[in-house]
């Protein structure tokens, strides 16, 4: 049994309370004290064992990812300290024994981060599976109204659309990439990138001109082309392109000695009618779908806090937001979706997923993709889906659950939670922010951990597509959110991420990085075979 | 559910049986379940049919024949049987005076159920399931669409309605084994797209029609290269029944017989790819769910895959009673109906829940071993009891709607007996997503 002394500490101008365990630990072999990290409600508990020789321990702490103010408390001789938790706050804490001179005995314990509910990564909405149906079930918090019109989306989600005239579904192309939602994002996950020499099907290309489209501030259309190639036509129309993608081996040492191999995508166009010669070219792979409500009630003010252009702070990342336009409103708005940021919300950005992906018009894109080209239909059926089907869909993007995190006790991938933050990657993929106010059910006001900042950066020359969209450069993306990014394998049965998959597992990922994130990456380059391995532990921990 | 002893024998012979010419009545389709020293019987509506006969003679020497009459709305009998019974079995249908050719004759050896099943660990359901259940299902898939195949061919020599009849059967046998797999769309069938593949609706009829009516050369590499609504069991579907059901061999157009065989050698690759990547060997998928807790890439734990096989249950529950049956029900709309040209829906309902109940009880066919409902028993005997019963109350509600479901929709008899089936399934879809799951996963 335990007695308790509470006392009250303020600490970082938060008031904390503190209860300090009065009986002694038991003794490890070890020279370092065994932290534990354990919760009650809104209290923390962080209790160790007692090292030989010790007459006292100190507690070290700080606020995590900042990792900085470090502070120490005296602990005297007791063996925990439990304290009150804000449901943003982190913090990173070790302990370490001293004896009767005051002087440090042995190591400092391994370091934990402790915070409230790290595993609920999508706060109520969070689903605890870690199967094929991680990416894919409905927000635990719906009422039963929003239940079923979320089924009533996932039904349009799957569905599969046919030419028209059809009693199903009908409105597929003229021109398209495929011919349903979830073909390019299977399971509300990631899409698999082209083996080399194999041809695009369900990945495509973005193409522009150089310049701004007066009309929308945007990229500007090829003729006879649009904005994005399409490699599929209904029977009897022209595919504008076929794109076969090849891939260049480079092999990059880490200072441990691991050997990773990162392969470069080039893309052989064959299109239908020549392209001209000044077009730029972005290749683009369905991301995961899921949680997207919870991005869409950040608050704006939220992400442009995050925001620092001229990089003022000085630590090399500069993140900075879209501003797109939305056609519906006839106005430019923050961008929060696609891989440049350049949607302005869900709505707008499964419209165009409808009108682009599939050639299905709606009430917000009432043109065909092909209009004015030669496979134009002129079948004078638009819009080929109405209101309900537009707004379910996108309801149901928005009230996906996301995926708790697994292993978050784990000593080493708390290790490699540390080591996230110390190689600054929190700098850009933000751990923890809370939503706003939301019209839409169950995403309001939670605390998610994302592991994104919805921010542009410049990702270096290695990563850059060239293609500017609207004011994201040819060098800059989007933070992509981390959370669910460890279930990748069995959800959708491969590890290939970025923008065109050519990474073939998360480290390939991290050594892709450039630009803001160059110094992140070196600091990957040099860590010890242990830290990396901790590292990536943490990152399929989420 | 009907109960037979397999005792009484009279004198008659297989050999002696109508052949197919004869007969205006088609033949249903037969399968054979085994579960110890139990055995389920169960087929296909015939249309027209007023009644069913099982056929049974001794194994191996297959005399003497007899047989059991059912009436019409039986299509699925529960045998009580013996340690050592062995028996061919066939089922045929009966119309007025008229019998109809054999279904597919078949044959079992009944043995008690291995008493070690009862103690059988997580691993060995896991392994027993993955094994026994998963991988011989798509093993006995990839046979079908062979057997299909052929029929097709022999079709393409010999356009009569007799051959066409034989590979709407073969198709419907494909088509049986198909939706039992439904219980467990997880791994290849979904990461290497063979579910679309396969099993694609709607069928696109324009561009069906288009591609018929075009030049091009109709080679399975062609077909290959079409968007998935032009492939699978409903285009291959499509083309053998026609809309309606209405397809004779007159009807099939010498380019509808091309593409029928491009399509269907297009199926069986799937089918075989997809048998494959469960087979053991290097990089199987089966490897993943045997080791689950050990070397598994992919099930980090035992309750990972348990988790995985519960919620492949629960999503197939859910897929039919809240999609594939109450999406055309809720709209009174035949043309969202899936299996429709066959009027095979009823089959496709009731064998996604024989899926269920073949994983549940960790048997495929004439094969069993450990299933999670060993693991319920031991904890929890009645659940265990409640799961099975809700199983069958739902085949059987579902077997009990009218046949052809598309008419059912639309009849107040056929509207009763949907919802009644629609809220077995709802029962099981909850059993299933509630105590089943707490029990082997969130215990």
């Amino acid at each position: 049994m335990k007695s308790y002394l509470l006392l009250l500490l303020l600490v970082g101008g938060a008031l904390i309370s503190v209860v300090v365990g009065l009986t002694a630990g038991l003794p490890t072999e070890s020279d370092a004290p065994e932290l534990t990290i354990s919760q009650f409600g809104t209290v923390i508990s962080a209790d160790w064992t007692a090292v030989a020789g010790a007459t006292g321990y100190w507690l070290y702490y700080a606020p995590y990812p900042e990792l900085d103010p470090v502070r120490r408390l005296d602990m005297g001789p007791q063996f925990s300290l439990s304290g009150v938790f804000g449901e943003l706050d982190s913090y990173a804490i070790a302990v370490r024994a001293y004896d009767g001179d005051g002087v440090g005995v042995g190591e400092i314990s391994s370091i934990a981060v402790a915070e409230i509910e790290p595993a609920r990564s999508g706060g109520e909405t969070t689903v605890f599976t870690q199967t094929s149906n991680s990416f894919s079930t409905p927000a635990p918090n719906l009422s039963e109204a929003g239940l079923f019109r979320h089924l009533d989306g996932d039904t349009d989600f799957g569905n599969i659309f046919v030419t028209a005239p059809a009693p199903v579904n009908p409105g597929l192309g003229p021109v398209y990439n495929h011919s349903s939602c979830e073909g390019c994002h299977p399971k509300d996950g990631r899409d698999a990138a082209p083996a080399d020499g194999e041809q695009m099907d369900t990945m495509f290309l973005r193409l522009s001109l150089p310049g701004v489209d007066p009309s929308t501030g945007g990229p500007v259309p090829v003729p006879g082309f649009g904005t994005q190639l399409f490699t599929k036509a209904v029977f009897g129309s022209v595919a504008e392109a076929g794109v076969t993608v090849r891939y260049r081996e480079e092999t990059v040492v880490l200072r441990n000695g691991t050997v990773v191999s990162l392969r470069t995508p080039s893309h052989e166009i064959d299109p239908y009618i020549d392209l001209p010669e000044d077009v730029l070219l972005s290749p683009r792979i369905g991301p995961p779908v899921f949680g997207r409500g919870l991005l869409e009630a950040i608050p704006e003010e939220t992400i442009l806090a995050m925001a620092d252009e001229d990089d003022l702070d000085g630590d090399g990342i500069s993140g900075r937001p879209n501003y797109v336009w939305d056609p519906e409103e006839g106005r430019t708005r923050l961008g929060r979706f696609g891989l440049k940021a350049n949607a302005p919300s869900l709505r707008i950005q499964t419209a165009a997923a409808f009108h682009g992906d599939i050639g299905v018009t709606s009430p917000v894109f009432t043109q065909e993709s092909s209009t004015g080209q030669i496979q134009d239909d002129g079948k004078g059926d638009d819009p080929e889906i109405g209101e309900e089907i537009l707004g379910d869909t996108t309801f149901y993007i928005q009230t996906l659950a996301v995926p708790a995190r697994r292993n978050v006790d784990s000593r080493e991938v708390q290790r490699g939670q540390l080591v996230f933050a110390q190689a600054g990657c929190t700098g850009c993929h933000v751990p923890v922010l809370k939503t706003g106010d939301s019209s839409v059910e169950g995403v309001a006001n939670q605390v998610i951990r994302p592991y994104t900042d919805m921010l542009l950066h410049d990702m270096g020359e290695g990563l850059a597509d060239g293609r500017p969209d609207f004011l994201a450069t040819g060098r800059e993306w989007r933070t992509p959110p981390l959370w669910g990014i460890g279930l990748t394998k069995v959800v959708n049965g491969h590890t290939s991420f970025l923008h065109d998959g050519r990474a073939r597992n998360l480290l390939e990922a991290i050594i892709w990085h450039g630009g803001e994130a160059e110094k992140s990456r070196r600091h990957v380059e040099n860590l010890s075979k242990t830290d990396l391995d901790a590292l990536l532990a943490f990152l399929n921990s989420l | 559910m009907r109960k037979m002893r397999l005792f009484v024998l009279t004198a008659s012979l297989f050999a002696l049986s109508i052949s197919w010419s004869q007969a205006q009545i088609r033949p249903p389709v037969m399968s054979l379940i085994t579960e110890g020293t139990t055995l389920t019987v169960y087929w296909d509506d015939v249309v027209g049919a007023d009644g069913y006969r099982i056929y049974y003679a001794p194994f191996p020497q297959a005399d003497p024949v007899a047989f059991e009459s059912y009436g019409p709305d039986v299509t699925n009998v529960f045998i009580e049987a013996f340690d050592g019974a062995a028996f061919y079995a066939a089922v045929a249908a009966v119309k007025g005076d008229e019998v109809s050719a054999f279904s597919n004759i078949d044959f079992f050896i009944l043995s008690p159920v291995d008493p070690a099943d009862a103690q059988a660990t997580e691993s060995e359901v896991i392994a027993n399931v993955a094994q026994t259940v998963i991988a011989s299902n798509y093993a006995e898939l990839e046979r079908r669409a062979g057997a299909l195949l052929n029929t097709v061919l022999s079709l393409n020599f010999e356009t009569t309605d007799e051959h066409l009849l034989a590979a709407q059967q073969a198709w419907r046998r494909a088509r049986r084994a198909w939706e039992q797999t439904e219980a467990f769309l997880f791994g290849p069938v979904d990461t290497e797209g063979l579910d679309p593949a396969l099993d694609s609706w709607p069928v696109n009829r324009v561009d069906l029609e288009a591609v018929l009516a075009s030049d091009n050369a109709l080679t399975e590499g062609f077909v290959a290269n079409l968007e998935d609504t032009l492939k699978g069991f409903h285009t291959i579907e499509f083309l053998l029944f026609g809309f309606g059901n209405t397809k004779v061999a007159a009807d099939l157009a010498p380019r509808e017989k091309e593409y029928l065989i491009a399509v269907t050698q297009n199926l069986q690759t799937a089918t075989k790819t997809l048998a494959d990547a469960w087979r053991p060997g290097e990089g199987s998928f089966l490897n993943e769910l045997v080791n689950a807790g050990t070397t598994s890439t992919i099930y980090p734990s035992t309750t990972a895959a348990l988790q995985e096989l519960v919620e492949g249950l629960g999503i197939i529950a859910d897929e039919v009673g809240n999609g594939k049956i109450s999406d055309p029900f809720s709209e009174t709309n035949p043309e969202l109906v899936e299996s429709q040209f066959s009027f095979n829906s009823i089959m496709d309902f009731s064998d996604n829940m024989r899926g269920i109940e073949n994983v549940y009880i960790g048997r495929y066919l004439k094969n069993d071993g450990p299933g999670l409902s060993d693991l319920v028993r031991r904890v929890n005997p009645q659940l265990d009891e409640t799961i099975r019963k809700a199983i069958t109350t739902a085949i059987a509600e579902i077997e009990g709607i009218p046949y052809p479901f598309r008419d059912s929709i639309s009849t107040p008899d056929g509207r009763a007996q949907i919802e009644v089936a629609t809220n077995a399934v709802a029962d099981l879809q909850l059993l299933i997503e509630g105590e089943l799951l707490n029990l082997l996963v969130n215990p």
